[in-house]
């Protein structure tokens, strides 16, 4: 027994372990089930016997010598009165008793068998196969024998009844054989066999015919050869299963000689995992440190679900042992032994389908071995992968458009609950005094110094001005006051970086870095343009907050993961945050008539922006008034050199010159949230901080238009006039009459097939080519009477929300439903409801809604209705989880890949996956280009050089200079005379 | 049979020759097992590769034109 914990593991064996090794290692005989004694000390072979380990702060263990927390526990063990089954092991113990013979234990395989085998395990082992296949292949071949090739004992069936019970099943002769003889010599009329005498019965068999009258009496039973003669003569079955059940002792000795070599056949380590150890005989009891019993406040124990469990094992052994030499019956004994197998079974795993869950007092299933493992909060994937953290809160969202991007409203009671370390030197004493002096309650406070000696301090309201230097026992005790050296944990402030994120983190841009304001009340704000990179609505959504700890941490997210540093997404190469909803109403509003204002108007537009005077008015009107026109106030936004030149949302040009909207709408495509042209083009020619200023500016711009014009939608929005509703019934009452006809046409055989169609698919399609064309054409009817500035127009043709289709159903007419792509086929034998004729192929009958949202469903078009739509949402259900584990997958696949400094991605064993990142050596990020419109790099270039060099002779200098290498391999110092032959090219 | 190595959609494959493979294992710092692989019965490799080549491969990129991979022939 070593007591030494290794420093270093080298390699993990799996395997069977010896019972021998078990009682090596354990340092105690388990053999009382009491616990303590009536001083509260544990019991000597007890369960909580000191030796064991020790969990009680300032106990020595006897058995290493350390105390709790470096003890790691030692194991004990039970010697188990009678054998019994490990539960993981059942499927590999059927397997076994199957393959090998009842009698000499070996394998029922063939010496040639046998090397097959061994080749078949030696190439699976090569090719990185499973030998587990191997195993199964060779107990399929070795099933098939009736007798064993080595002794000729038969062979019998083994049934395994879950979880521990093996049974050995034998075909018998019934006791009932003569009835069943005599019953099937008398025939069967009805099925038209006729009568057997013994006569044709002996002739048949070639059984004397005295024998048979022998056997039709019952005194004679048939051998098996005669047996099997009358079965086939009278085509029945005259033999019963007759089980024997094996026991775990029977099993442990057919299992011990099983030879070496014939295990090691199936793949098995004969030197590590000998098959009899899959019986325990002893159980190892593990240490008291992985079962640490709990004092609860009435100073009661309560003791962990595998020491409760371990106490039922040991109190049903020592029932076992007693009622064994008081030589109770056969029957109790059995019982006992399914009873102690039953508690070793749930030891390991308590979620045995077939077994009753060994449940606690309270009802509640104990947690035993297995599902301490198991599972998403098991010891692998909750503990050891898992990550719980501190300096973390997590609240609701609400938005906030008053926040800029790359902020987020803090709640005063998280802000002081979490902190930021401060480092107190001579330059920030004072204020580190002034937080400290605050306390632990008022907001920018402290809740913990640490003395430089390294004691930390709980900062309270008591000692808060004294630790600041602030009353006057703290002027007697100087060593008690903050100083140069000190570190105060400080609330967080507006300005602090946090990490804010969204489950599921699906990219990077679900987990950004904001600013902090501190705000009342209890939830998260957030401006509403970084909604759509975190995909959060407000809900009840919720997010978390990580605080950062080092200084380290907080210029990296600052750097890298800031909002504004997000802007454009690595996915596609644009932004993927600008204007949602609201926004791009607003801005189309004020930009597509481009109307006037005033000069109040105008100042109001732009109250919440940078822009404090406004510029030359853009015309005088009939009254001597000055004014401003929509494009002119966003113009203001826009950087002054600006020029970009594209086809807008609504299929008009947008020309901007010179940092001023010329022409065009501004909506979706200009400033949206996935590659809005004018977003996309600030962020790439103006960089981030220009595009952030842009983005908060154009919202509030656009809240302050759509807020000028109003805007609200209701019910008569979407309602037409009759006039309108009428010709859209004559649309789908000829729609109907064309069903009809294509019907009729079907009826008597007239309707040609589509090429590659059955003729009732050609049905089928030509009926819903009708009536989506029905349905197109009363949208179309609907929208003659929408005027453009219909509320849902104008988010329809803006890109706000919503389509033109959502409106053709409000107002003209549904549509078809669809499940699975195809008319509503199910419900009733040749019908979908019973309110019709079986085999109708009307539109009504096969989910065709002819209302409109407006007027409403009715009833059949109702349930039709929720048809489709429960498909809608189990898609999307399905769809969630599958693509959510093709992800984590993938992930996991791609997460070790690092595209290293010489511009080659590798994986961690430094082999090349790719020679330049994505084959082009390009961040998506970076790149910019579109059909249309090249990147103009020349102006770019001249741009920044202007910018960065005062005189033509620097400038010149610089663009003359030899160039720095980027792309120096981190792996190879011979990259540099390649590279030096390649700049000498160009 | 159908020579795929010509179809137009089939990137050129070359064996690399030896002094130059050493320039690129040097460039990149690996040894030859640390390169792709390529199956020697893959019907894009010229008749004359052989296991333990390594074959360069120029394929046509949207961004960059052409995009040059390594890989080395296996069993
Ligand atoms: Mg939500
Ligand atoms: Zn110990
Ligand atoms: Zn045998």
């Amino acid at each position: 027994m070593s007591l030494q914990t290794p420093k270093e593991l080298d390699e993990i064996q799996f395997g069977l372990m010896d019972p021998e090794t078990y009682r090596d290692l354990s340092v105690t005989k388990v053999i009382t089930a009491d616990t303590y004694d009536d001083d509260g000390f544990p019991i000597d072979m007890g369960l909580m016997d000191t030796r064991l380990g020790v969990i009680d702060p300032g106990l020595e263990c006897p058995t290493c010598g350390q105390h709790s927390g470096s003890c790691p526990g030692h194991f004990g063990h039970i010697e188990l009165a009678a054998p019994v089954i490990h539960v993981g092991f059942t499927k590999l113990m059927r397997r076994l008793l199957r393959g090998t013979c009842r009698e000499c234990s070996r394998l029922l395989l063939t010496e040639d068998e046998k090397a097959e085998f061994r080749d078949r395990l030696s190439e699976a082992r090569r090719l990185g196969r499973d030998p587990q296949d191997v195993l199964k292949a060779a107990i399929r071949q070795a099933r098939k024998k009736d007798r064993c090739p080595h002794c000729g004992e038969i062979q019998y069936d083994i049934e395994h009844e879950k979880p521990t019970t093996y049974y050995e099943v034998q075909q018998v002769l019934t006791s009932e054989y003569s009835q069943r003889i005599a019953g099937a010599m008398q025939g069967n009329e009805e099925e038209g066999i006729d009568r057997t005498t013994p006569d044709e019965l002996a002739e048949k068999t070639d059984i004397e015919l005295t024998r048979i009258n022998e056997i039709l009496s019952g005194s004679f039973r048939p051998r098996e050869s005669q047996r099997k003669a009358i079965e086939k003569a009278l085509d029945i079955d005259l033999t019963e299963e007759d089980t024997n059940k094996l026991m775990p002792s029977d099993i442990r000795d057919w299992f011990e000689a099983i030879p070496d070599g014939d295990i090691e056949v199936l793949g098995i380590d004969s030197e590590r995992s000998r098959p009899e150890w899959m019986i325990l005989t002893v159980l190892p009891v593990p240490p008291v440190t992985t079962r640490p019993s709990i004092t609860l406040d009435n100073g009661q124990r309560s003791e962990d679900d595998l020491t409760h469990k371990l106490v039922d094992i040991i109190r049903i052994n020592q029932r076992f042992m007693e009622n064994r030499e008081a030589g109770a019956p056969q029957l109790i004994i059995e019982d006992l032994w399914e009873l102690l197998q039953y508690h070793v079974t749930t030891f390991m795993d308590n979620e045995i389908s077939g077994t009753p869950p060994a449940r606690h007092r309270s009802g509640r299933p104990l947690k035993t071995l297995s599902q301490r493992l198991k599972g998403k909060e098991g010891r692998f994937r909750g503990s050891l992968s898992g990550k719980r953290v501190n300096f973390s809160a997590r609240t609701v969202i609400s938005p906030d458009p008053t926040l800029s991007l790359n902020e987020v409203g803090v709640p005063d009671r998280v802000a002081t609950e979490m902190t930021q370390t401060m480092l107190v030197t001579e330059r920030n004493i004072e204020q580190a005094k002034q937080y400290v002096a605050n306390g632990p309650n008022a907001h920018p406070g402290a809740n913990y110094v640490r003395r430089p000696d390294g004691r930390r301090l709980k900062v309270t309201e008591k000692n808060c001005k004294a630790l600041a230097g602030m009353s006057e026992e703290a002027e007697l005790d100087e060593a008690q006051t903050i100083g140069p050296g000190w570190e105060v944990n400080r609330h967080l402030i507006d300005g602090d970086i946090v990490i804010f994120n969204r489950q599921p983190s699906l990219h990077r841009m679900s987990i950004m870095a904001h600013e902090v304001v501190v705000m009342p009340y209890k939830t998260f704000r957030l401006n509403t343009v970084v909604c759509p990179p975190y995909n959060a609505d407000f809900d009840g959504d919720e997010m978390n907050m990580h605080a950062l700890q080092n200084e380290e941490a907080r210029a990296e997210a600052r750097v890298l993961m800031r909002v504004q540093e997000q802007i454009l997404s690595p996915r596609f190469g644009q932004n993927i945050i600008g204007a949602i909803q609201d926004h791009i109403s607003g801005t189309y509003l004020l930009t597509k008539d481009n109307p006037r204002f005033n000069e109040t108007q105008a100042l109001d537009l732009l109250r919440a922006t940078r822009i404090d005077e406004l510029p030359e008015p853009s015309g005088i009107d009939d009254e001597d008034k000055p004014f401003w026109t929509g494009r002119d106030v966003f113009s203001e936004l826009l950087p002054d050199d600006m020029n970009l030149e594209f086809t807008g949302t609504i299929g008009d040009d947008v020309i901007i010159e010179d940092g001023q909207l010329v022409e065009g709408t501004i909506a979706e495509d200009e400033v949206g949230e996935f590659g809005g042209e004018i977003v996309d083009a600030i962020t790439k020619q103006y960089g981030n901080t220009r595009s952030r200023v842009f983005i908060n500016e154009l919202s509030t711009l656009a809240m302050r238009a759509i807020m000028h014009f109003g805007f609200s939608i209701g019910i008569d929005d979407e309602t037409i006039p009759a006039e309108a509703e009428a010709r859209i019934d004559e649309t789908i009452d000829d729609a109907y009459d064309r069903v009809a006809e294509l019907i009729e046409a079907y009826e008597r055989g007239e309707l040609e097939s589509l090429p590659g169609r059955t003729i009732d698919e050609t049905l089928e399609m030509k009926i819903m080519q009708t009536l989506s064309r029905a349905r197109d054409n009363a949208g179309n009817i609907a929208e003659e009477h929408f005027t453009e500035d219909n509320p849902a127009v104008v988010m329809a043709n803006s890109g706000a929300r919503g389509s033109m289709l959502n409106l053709t159903q409000m107002a003209g007419c549904v549509g078809q439903q669809a499940v699975r792509g195809e008319r509503i086929n199910r419900g009733y034998e040749d019908r979908t409801l019973s309110h019709y004729e079986p085999n109708d192929l009307s539109a009504g009958a096969h989910g065709f809604v002819e209302s409109s949202y407006t007027v409403g469903l009715g009833p059949r078009e109702f349930f039709f209705h929720a048809m489709g739509g429960r498909e809608g949402l189990v898609d999307t259900a399905v769809r969630t989880s599958k693509s959510g584990y093709l992800q984590r997958r993938l992930i996991n696949a791609l997460s070790e890949l690092e595209t290293q400094y010489d511009g080659t991605v590798r994986d961690t064993s430094d082999t090349i996956v790719q020679f330049e990142f994505g084959e082009d050596g390009t961040s998506p990020v970076q790149v910019a280009y579109d059909q249309d419109h090249d990147v103009d790099v020349e102006g770019i270039a001249s741009k920044v050089l202007d910018e960065e060099f005062d005189s033509p002779e620097e400038r010149e200098e610089f663009l003359s200079g030899k160039t720095v290498e980027t792309n120096l391999s981190e792996h190879a110092a011979s990259r540099r005379v390649a590279s030096e032959e390649v700049t000498s090219d160009d | 049979m159908v020579d795929v190595s010509q179809h137009e959609l089939v990137p050129e494959h070359t064996v690399l020759e030896e002094d130059i493979l050493e320039d690129v294992l040097d460039e990149y710092d690996i040894d030859r097992t640390d390169l792709p692989k390529i199956k020697r019965t893959d019907k894009a490799l010229p008749d004359e590769a052989e296991v333990g080549d390594v074959i360069k491969i120029v394929r046509n990129s949207r961004t960059t034109d052409q995009a040059v991979v390594y890989r080395l022939v296996v069993e």
